[in-house]
């Protein structure tokens, strides 16, 4: 018998489908303003979120809020930068599907746009998130999630960060040291459909 | 390693080792206070917390009454998805899986985010006796691993070691300052070094905080970003998970993922909660699932510490762990859970462990899947007071249920002890099978027995 095998047969009576899957249902309280749940848990984590009221002018506000990065790498379209210009980059553009107003996070999936490792590479994050897309908790925010395409995703809530050394929080353990929201109006460029609504 | 496996942990004696630096001790108790207390208001922060744990509960319940089944479904949707699924009966056969993966793609070079499981089952040593070299990239993991200690807290790593301690390590590792013992400058530090390791490294090992039968699919979280930058670079990534980290599916990780950081740390979610379910193009991605000790414990009446999703938060309310330091459990995991978990595995070694606790019982209550962790320690003691060590307490508990039955040889030695106990030198009250004296002072008798007290009320009522 292989390990497969010998640690089902260990398993006994636990092998049997379940009949029904009672999936617990929680009533989750809605937020009045979920927008403004989202930029107070955002700040909570560590990170900033900005409104911008034209898109017109989000590159300049981008820049402006960073103070002037020299090297930056915008993920709107599609790249695919080097190991080399990943270091060294100081400002990494990237598109979040949807926010999560309880915890400040958004749901990133960098798919085939752009290199998973740049997401923790860049010294900064600029995060663009249509100001609509943002859902009360997470529970709604996996009803949203479809893994069918998915390869890699994440939850991002603010910087990378560590308070290993005598409980200290220190923000840019590993990745961003810092990640701003850049909360944008919805235009016809945003993409924010989930998949399941395009079906 | 395998030559203290049997050897009797003590833990009241480890604990006074912990406790010979009063200030550090005190510090340790604070800091998880602290811990606490921001694990309580986030809690307070969500309405529906306490369906959030009942439903936590019975979704890990629901898992492993049916685990053999989600196991299967899992494995079958995860090799779809490209993700190589191995089976290890054991630390043993974990350890030598791993080995052998490193060694046919050729990598020497390892960078790990956290695992408890890797730690469970001795990865580290055995990979670098094969000229493996492993990075724990965890900051508080990293500061242990270069100090050669080991990890106090599941989520805290180094929180027994103070700032200082931290510059004197980093000063002699990473060449840093040391005279600056600053927590930003230190982890500046440690950046850059890591930084490095990332970009060498040849495969990076992670652990999993949730597995998705359904979708086949793993999600790992972090604050600092380790597990994806690590995965993220080179093109090997070995997965290692316990059996008992599936679910069913990604529509329960809404309860898991807003229970999960709050309990542990006071968050609202981690820094990073990243979703697994492809290999990078043109990388490999492997998968083990390990039992060691799995399967029986999901056999036995202790199935229920199978739920623990590894948060510590019932370590850092515990006033016995906040006091006496996770080495002083002599095991990977500490604390509550840790305790339960060890008398599992083995009664005698852990024996001291069920007795480091004084059944306040908060660890349940803060328990984000609800598991009756007093009651389990409660009754381990029914099995571990049975070793040699304990003969004398035992003897001495006998003695005083023979003397509680007798009510009238109860009341002559009472009444002879408190004549006695103050006369008597200290050296032969303190004698070295006055076990319970060994560690408390004895009480100063009453000049009145409550028995006398009421004898003599009694008869003054009667005369009135």
């Amino acid at each position: 018998m292989n390990a497969k095998q010998i640690i089902l047969s260990r398993l006994g009576g636990h092998r049997t489908p379940p009949a029904e899957y009672p999936r617990p249902a929680i009533r989750t309280r809605p937020f009045d303003d979920p927008v403004q749940a989202f930029i107070d848990a955002l700040r909570t984590a560590g990170g900033e979120a900005l409104f911008v009221e034209d898109t017109a002018s989000l590159d300049t506000e981008i820049i402006r809020a960073f103070d002037d990065p020299a090297n930056i790498i915008d993920t709107r379209t599609p790249v695919s930068p080097t190991l080399e210009t990943m270091e060294r980059c100081d400002l990494a553009i990237v598109e979040a599907a949807f926010g999560v107003a309880e915890n400040g996070a958004v749901w990133i999936d960098p798919a085939e746009r752009y290199p998973r490792a740049l997401l923790t590479l860049a010294r900064s994050l600029a995060i663009l998130l249509p100001c609509e897309a943002i859902v009360p908790t997470m529970h709604e925010a996996y009803e949203r999630l479809d893994f069918d395409e998915l390869a890699y995703g994440l939850f991002m809530a603010g910087p990378s960060k560590t308070a290993d050394i005598e409980q200290a929080l220190v923000l840019g353990a590993h990745g961003a040291m810092t990640l701003k929201v850049f909360l944008t109006p919805i235009s016809g460029q945003s993409d924010f459909i989930s998949p399941k609504e395009k079906q | 390693m395998r030559s203290e496996e049997s050897k009797f942990v003590d833990h009241f004696r480890n604990a006074e080792e912990f406790l010979k630096d009063p200030e550090q001790a005190r510090w340790h108790d604070r800091a998880l206070w602290f811990v606490r207390q921001k694990r309580d208001t986030a809690a307070a922060s969500v309405p529906e917390w306490e369906e959030l744990r009942r439903a936590a509960e019975t979704i890990k319940a629901h898992t492993l009454e049916h685990l053999g089944y989600y196991l299967e479904r899992f494995e079958e949707r995860a090799q779809a998805n490209g993700i190589e699924v191995l089976w290890a009966e054991d630390a043993a056969e974990f350890r030598r899986l791993v080995a052998e993966i490193l060694q046919r793609h050729g990598a020497s070079r390892v960078v790990k985010s956290k695992s408890m499981l890797t730690e469970e089952c001795g990865l580290n040593p055995h990979l670098e006796a094969r000229g493996i070299e492993v990075t724990d990239t965890d900051l508080g993991e990293r500061i242990v691993q270069l100090a050669g200690d080991r990890p106090s807290h599941i989520v805290l790593p180094a929180i027994h070691l103070r700032k200082e301690q931290v510059a004197e390590i980093f000063s002699s590792h990473l060449h840093t300052d040391p005279s600056n013992a600053d927590p930003s400058y230190l982890t500046r530090a440690a950046r850059e070094h890591l930084r490095r390791k990332f970009l060498e490294a040849d495969a990076a090992i992670t652990g999993v905080n949730f597995a998705l039968a359904e979708e086949g699919a793993f999600v790992v979280c972090t604050n600092e970003g380790n597990a994806d930058l690590g995965t993220a670079l080179p093109d090997l990534h070995i997965a290692c998970m316990g059996l008992e980290k599936l679910i069913p599916s990604a529509r329960d990780l809404g309860v898991f993922t807003r229970l999960l950081a709050r309990s542990a740390t006071g968050q609202a979610i981690t820094a990073y909660t990243s979703h697994f379910r492809r290999p990078k193009p043109g990388g490999k991605l492997y998968l083990i699932l390990v039992d060691d000790g799995r399967s029986a414990l999901l056999q036995s009446s202790r199935r229920e510490l199978l739920s623990c999703i590894r948060c510590g938060a019932c370590m850092n309310t515990c006033p016995v762990y906040r006091r006496s330091g996770g080495h002083s459990y002599g095991t990977v995991v500490p604390g509550p859970i840790g305790s339960a978990l060890a008398g599992t595995r083995d009664p005698g070694r852990y024996a001291s462990l069920p007795f480091a606790c004084s059944l306040c019982a908060s660890c349940d209550l803060v328990c984000p899947v609800r598991i009756d962790l007093h009651q389990h320690l409660l009754d381990e003691r029914q099995q571990t007071i049975r070793v040699p060590e304990y003969r004398g307490k035992v003897r001495g508990l006998k003695a005083a249920a023979f003397l509680l039955r007798h009510p009238r040889l109860y009341r002559q030695s009472i009444a002879a002890l408190r004549w006695l106990l103050p006369r008597l030198p200290r050296s032969l009250i303190y004698n070295r099978f006055n076990l319970w004296g060994r560690e408390r002072e004895m009480p100063s008798p009453a000049p009145r027995s409550f028995s006398e007290l009421y004898q003599a009320r009694q008869g003054a009522d009667n005369e009135r």
